[in-house]
């Protein structure tokens, strides 16, 4: 008895060491998208990178600053986002997450 | 509870912090405010963590709550987390993992933790890591970033090796000027520039350390394990979590976080409007003095005639706090809170805690404003001026109790 309860110890021991050495596992959280025009083409562009939270979580912005950032994710990190497409991006940005200003 | 409602709940609970249904945002001043305060905590736990308030997970960018910030040491579960990088690694093998010096120097070294622990001499410092965005929400109008609240701070007790002692280990080449750092945070797209901060060789001082603990414990994945660098006094950007690569040049390096990210203007206000940028800008670096109120929070009930303690923290860049005052008679008059020894020094929280009896039921503002050796001091939230970035806010803390009879 004695050698089966230190023998569950040790096991529960390099359980434990274990569970420290294999790293982590991130959790994914959804951040719900206004539905609108562009929705989906807006999504896939943006979680090609990041999670809609980091979107999101800039604020209410002008169209201007929403242009702006959909520029400096193709030009400064390079996303695929075709300049055809960066019109409807911007619209969907604007029209759900803007300030009502234009600039 | 109707369908509806329920899915309009299971919705707010799940986006964490969307700061775009906040009622602070829709209206728009030109004034800088309060921070937006008291944001719910997440029903999701993040590896290592307890739950905080979260803007992101890919990357993942927590932020703790005001709570936690009436102790010296902010605990590593509920410490703060912001990368910028997409691609971070969720395992490290302590037995491949090493850091690269490289560069202008005599010898190429490859240090793994252990060498870091056996062939180096062990330093410690307590220091605050604050992110330069930290309280951005406070200004109007809306800069870009994230929308932190009060929260994206934390103080911990750092270990690990002098900065200068590995330096000096590889020898320096003659011409030898910055230092770039990089960790393992990776971009999607392989030509993206990684996250990589740059250092002049004069500013390395003894207290910029590698640190592979923090409070006592290995670096939780997402604040930087196993190692990161440790620059007291600066914001937190220039903190590379992760830390796997030192390369020593002869020349300034072309950062894009460095050259167009985590600027302020280069000009005495470090100030700015959105009409009128400022032409000039300069890193944001050094922290400037600022002080937080951990306990009460706003919305707290207390009693009338009760001694009620405030408790909180007050930092700044380095040259330690001198002073905290309270006022609870919206900025009128000042107290003067008592302080802690400072014996953890001038890179740490200076605790404060400010005993008092309210004396009138109905709402009561508590305010904190601390004031640094340099006598630098606190001005009101208002009176903090606009940049773009929304970097640096260190307005005059204020919560709201209620006094009840």
């Amino acid at each position: 008895m004695k050698r089966l309860l230190l023998a569950l110890l040790l096991l529960q021991a390099l359980l434990f060491a274990s569970d420290v050495n294999k790293g982590i596992k991130m959790p994914y959280m959804e951040f719900p998208m206004k539905p609108g025009k562009g929705m989906y083409s807006t999504k896939g562009k943006c979680n090609m990178c990041h999670s809609w939270g980091y979107t999101i979580n800039q604020g209410l912005q002008s169209k201007k600053f929403w242009r702006e950032k959909v520029i400096k994710m193709i030009e400064v990190f390079h996303a695929p986002i075709k300049q055809k497409d960066v019109d409807e991006v911007v619209e969907y940005l604007y029209t759900n997450y803007g300030n009502g200003k234009e600039e | 509870m109707q369908r509806r409602d329920f899915f309009k709940k299971a919705i707010t609970v799940a986006g964490g912090a969307v700061v775009g249904s906040t009622a602070a945002d829709a209206k728009e001043t030109v004034e800088t405010v309060h921070p937006v305060d008291n944001r719910k905590v997440s029903d999701i736990a993040f590896p290592q963590k307890r739950p905080l308030i979260t803007y992101s997970d890919r990357p993942p960018l927590l932020e703790s709550p005001r709570e936690v910030f009436t102790s010296a040491l902010t605990p590593n579960d509920l410490f703060f987390v912001r990368w910028h990088m997409p691609m971070i690694p969720t395992y490290i093998n302590l037995n491949t993992f090493h850091i690269s010096v490289n560069g202008e120097v005599k010898k190429k070294l490859k240090l793994s933790v252990e060498t870091l622990r056996k062939e180096f001499e062990a330093v410690e410092i307590t220091s605050v890591l604050q992110c330069g965005g930290n309280n951005r929400s406070a200004f109007h109008p809306t800069p870009g970033g994230i929308q932190w609240g009060v929260g994206a701070m934390g103080c911990a007790r750092w270990k690990g090796v002098k900065l200068k002692d590995v330096l000096a280990k590889a020898g320096l080449k003659k011409g030898a000027s910055w230092i770039k750092f990089n960790g393992l945070e990776k971009p999607v797209y392989t030509k993206t520039d990684g996250f990589v901060r740059a250092l002049e060789l004069n500013k390395v001082h003894d207290e910029i350390i590698i640190a592979y603990e923090m409070n006592g414990e290995a670096l939780p994945y997402l604040n930087g394990y196993p190692v990161r660098l440790i620059l007291p006094g600066f914001y937190s950007d220039s903190w590379i979590k992760m830390l796997s690569n030192i390369t020593v040049t002869s020349e300034k390096p072309q950062l894009h976080f460095m050259d167009h990210a985590y600027r302020v203007p280069d000009n005495d206000c470090e100030c700015e409007t959105p009409d009128n940028l400022a032409p000039k800008t300069k890193p944001i670096e050094e922290m400037n003095v600022n002080s937080l109120i951990g306990y009460p929070v706003s919305g707290t009930k207390v009693k009338k005639g009760a001694e009620l303690v405030v408790r909180g923290v007050a930092f700044d860049g380095g040259s330690g706090i001198e002073k905290v005052h309270i006022s609870t008679n919206g900025g009128h008059t000042w107290e003067e809170a008592k302080l802690d020894d400072g014996t953890q020094g001038n890179y740490a929280y200076r605790t404060f805690i400010y005993p008092f009896k309210p004396e009138q039921t109905g709402l009561l503002s508590i305010m904190s404003r601390a004031t640094n050796h340099k006598g630098e001091i606190q001005p009101f939230a208002h009176e903090v001026k606009w940049n773009h970035g929304g970097y640096k806010f260190n307005g005059i803390d204020e919560v709201t109790v209620e006094v009840v009879a």
